[in-house]
């Protein structure tokens, strides 16, 4: 069982019953003291003699989960997130105990979990693409999500947006996606736009956004969003499928080239999803990947995809990267 | 005579049938030349499709001449979201 930082407070506040065992070696006791919790050091070979309720404490609160599995104590709480988040918990009463598997991450940390709490992205097309980068980007605490998309919920959507279920077909996409965005999370703001992009509406869903993810399905939508995001210097993360293949980059930032200089002029794709086909899995792999860089982004993580072009290819398994 | 390896993405793969293709060229051969011979053996079926060029894992924006051992990939822009 678990306990999260918050219930442990309260069950402090409460007095109630039960003891508190810091497992960790000693040095790293040391080094890292837990703030206002007065915690029994406590090696596991005494844990199970202990009668009463027990919350057992590590550094990330991994140690203890394990170890009250493998020697199936009774009565006992690992502490989630550990030292880690407790000690956030106490700083400024911010649980973070719920991203404690990639606040543990050092290229993470409480700082970078923060970073992505305070990030605002803009997802143009709730699609193949948009559902698993909002979902990804929800359940990692991204702050602020625009979701911009006028369509409507399809019977043929539903083999690869999973965000949408059989009753919600005929309903708009945007407005059924932040009812189940928000069923992941509460803690992200989400702000549905039920509209389809444009040239004039394109600056007001863009408003006090950080980063871009083009999941369109169309090249007149990804040039506007290519303009718009060299106008406001803002990243654009870009997606596209076809089949069972997926592009990903990261555009116009860092002085790299845009999806204007990689396709120039009056292009044409051929066939779209609706006329190509592409295979359910594919837009969840893409979307993730999308998902992925604008973390990095935010986190400003290397190696990335910035100025440059990954191809993947499902049946394959294969990706190519293209320096742009 | 030049050894080229074509690799093949998206509607470029679909059209020829072939994940990579090895051409044997005449030396002076140019990327554009090579996008004239793999548009003719696609038969049509690129005709609406516009093409980005890579060499050697890099994205060109200019007429480049080939070299032996090169490696090209010609990259649609691709649709689907």
């Amino acid at each position: 069982m678990i306990i999260t930082p918050e219930k442990l407070k309260k069950w402090l506040d409460n007095d109630k019953n039960f003891t508190l065992l810091d497992t960790r070696p000693k040095n790293q006791i040391k080094q890292y003291p837990i703030k206002e919790l007065k915690c029994i050091f406590g090696p596991p070979d005494s844990i199970d003699q202990i009668k009463g309720d027990k919350v057992l404490v590590c550094q990330f609160g991994i140690v203890t989960e394990g170890m009250i599995l493998e020697n199936d104590l009774q009565n006992s709480y690992s502490l989630l997130g550990g030292v880690q988040a407790w000690n956030e918990f106490i700083k400024d009463k911010n649980d973070l105990s719920r991203w404690s598997r990639q606040t543990i991450l050092e290229e993470i940390g409480i700082d970078g979990q923060k970073k992505i709490m305070k990030a605002r992205v803009a997802i143009v097309g709730m699609g193949g693409l948009g559902c698993p980068a909002a979902t990804s980007l929800v359940a990692a605490g991204i702050g602020t999500l625009n979701i911009i998309d006028g369509d409507t919920v399809d019977l043929s959507n539903l083999h690869r947006q999973h965000l949408y279920q059989p009753e919600d077909i005929g309903k708009e996409k945007v407005s059924v996606a932040k009812r189940s965005l928000e069923n992941i999370s509460s803690q992200t703001k989400i702000n549905p736009f039920n509209n389809f992009l444009n040239q004039s509406n394109a600056k007001s869903c863009f408003e006090d956004i950080d980063i871009i993810i083009d999941a369109t399905d169309n090249i007149v939508s990804r040039q506007i969003i290519d303009k718009v995001s060299k106008d406001k210097n803002l990243p654009m993360v870009y997606g596209s499928l076809y089949k069972f293949e997926g592009q990903v980059g990261v555009f116009n930032t860092e002085s790299k080239i845009g999806y204007a200089e990689l396709f120039p002029g009056n292009i044409s794709g051929g066939k779209t999803c609706e006329e190509a086909g592409v295979i359910g899995m594919l837009p969840s792999i893409i979307g993730n990947m999308q998902a992925l860089e604008a973390i990095k982004l935010i986190l400003n993580l290397e190696p990335n995809l910035i100025g440059k072009l990954l191809i993947y290819d499902g049946l394959q398994h294969t990706t190519e990267v293209i320096e742009l | 005579m030049i050894t080229i390896r074509l690799k093949c993405f998206s509607q470029v793969k679909y059209a020829l049938g072939e994940n990579e293709i090895i051409f044997e060229l005449e030396n002076g051969v140019f990327t554009e030349d090579l996008e004239k011979i793999v548009r003719k053996k696609a038969k049509g079926k690129l005709d609406d499709v516009t093409l980005s060029t890579a060499v050697n894992k890099k994205y060109i924006s200019k007429n480049t001449e080939l070299k032996d051992g090169d490696e090209v990939a010609f990259i649609p822009p691709v649709q689907g979201g």
